[in-house]
């Protein structure tokens, strides 16, 4: 029993929309485009945090795609392809602006797991959690918070719904150093977002 | 099971790819350990959280504006 997810949430048949595309035909450009433009967009937004690079990142990975130099065989191929060209173009942006602090030694090192300490139920149900402002700002402070390494872990896993295979292979990460990045990321969300919701409850408190 | 044995599964076990036997061990120690369950409890409450808020997109009109420039790519592109 897995809850791992599929990419595979269109009918819109990708790979022969795709060799159309790839003929200069661009009459099912609009169909695609709609499914991929924003999953692209905000894996490269969130990674970047610069919306006029995520648009670029948009625009290079689609007249990557077009341009056809990569054999792409099936959708799940499809998917991840597309997600590791945005992913590594949003590291090279990094890269460049200097951002992209170097990856710890002991990231991929499951004894090194940070542990939980805050210790609060949330008391809410997601719903209305997200109705609070001052929470969406904080789940985006929280993952914005992580290296982008672990960002994209668990964006591409937990947000996009890849499954452990797909994400590790658009990240071009063995499946254990996937899933031990996933466990760090998700660690680390939950601790930002209980100390957030621990410091509102204290303020109620007092 | 200790405390910090569940943490290091906790991710195994909410992909739901443990084995039966350490499965089983892990629900027993959860049902005995508050600590614990907050912990699972809230770390799956984050995962549904930035499920479900809403991602980023682009603007209606760089979308356009986008989609124009693709297409002019692709015809291009032969």
């Amino acid at each position: 029993v897995t809850s791992e997810g599929s990419t595979a949430t269109s009918t819109l048949d990708e790979l022969a929309c795709l060799e159309s595309m790839r003929r200069g035909d661009p009459t099912c450009l609009g169909g695609f485009f709609e499914v991929w433009a924003d999953r692209l967009y905000s894996l490269s937004l969130r990674l970047t945090g610069d919306p006029a690079a995520a648009e670029d990142i948009v625009q290079e990975a689609f007249v990557k795609l077009m341009a056809g130099a990569d054999r792409i065989e099936g959708r799940s191929r499809l998917a991840t392809w597309l997600y590791r060209v945005a992913y590594n173009a949003s590291m090279d942006r990094l890269r460049e602006q200097k951002k992209l602090a170097p990856v710890p030694a002991d990231e991929d090192d499951e004894a090194a797991l940070p542990m939980p300490t805050t210790l609060v139920e949330f008391g809410r149900s997601p719903e209305a959690m997200l109705r609070d402002a001052e929470m969406r700002h904080a789940l985006d402070e929280a993952i914005q918070s992580l290296p982008p390494s672990l960002r994209a872990a668990f964006l591409l896993r937990d947000v996009e719904g890849l499954t452990t295979a797909e994400a590790a292979e658009a990240l071009g990460l063995t499946e254990t150093n996937l899933k031990v990045r996933l466990h760090r990321a998700r660690l680390l969300l939950r601790e930002r977002l209980s100390a957030f919701v621990a410091r509102g409850s204290g303020g109620a408190r007092s | 099971v200790t405390c910090a044995a569940l943490v290091s599964l906790l991710s195994d076990y909410i992909d739901g790819s443990l084995a039966p036997e350490p499965r089983a061990a892990l629900e027993a120690h959860l049902a005995a350990c508050d600590k614990c369950h907050i912990v699972l409890d809230t770390t799956q409450c984050t995962i549904l959280l930035y499920r479900v808020c809403e991602s980023p997109s682009l603007a209606a009109e760089r979308r356009e504006a986008l989609l124009r420039r693709l297409e002019k790519a692709c015809r291009r592109s032969v």
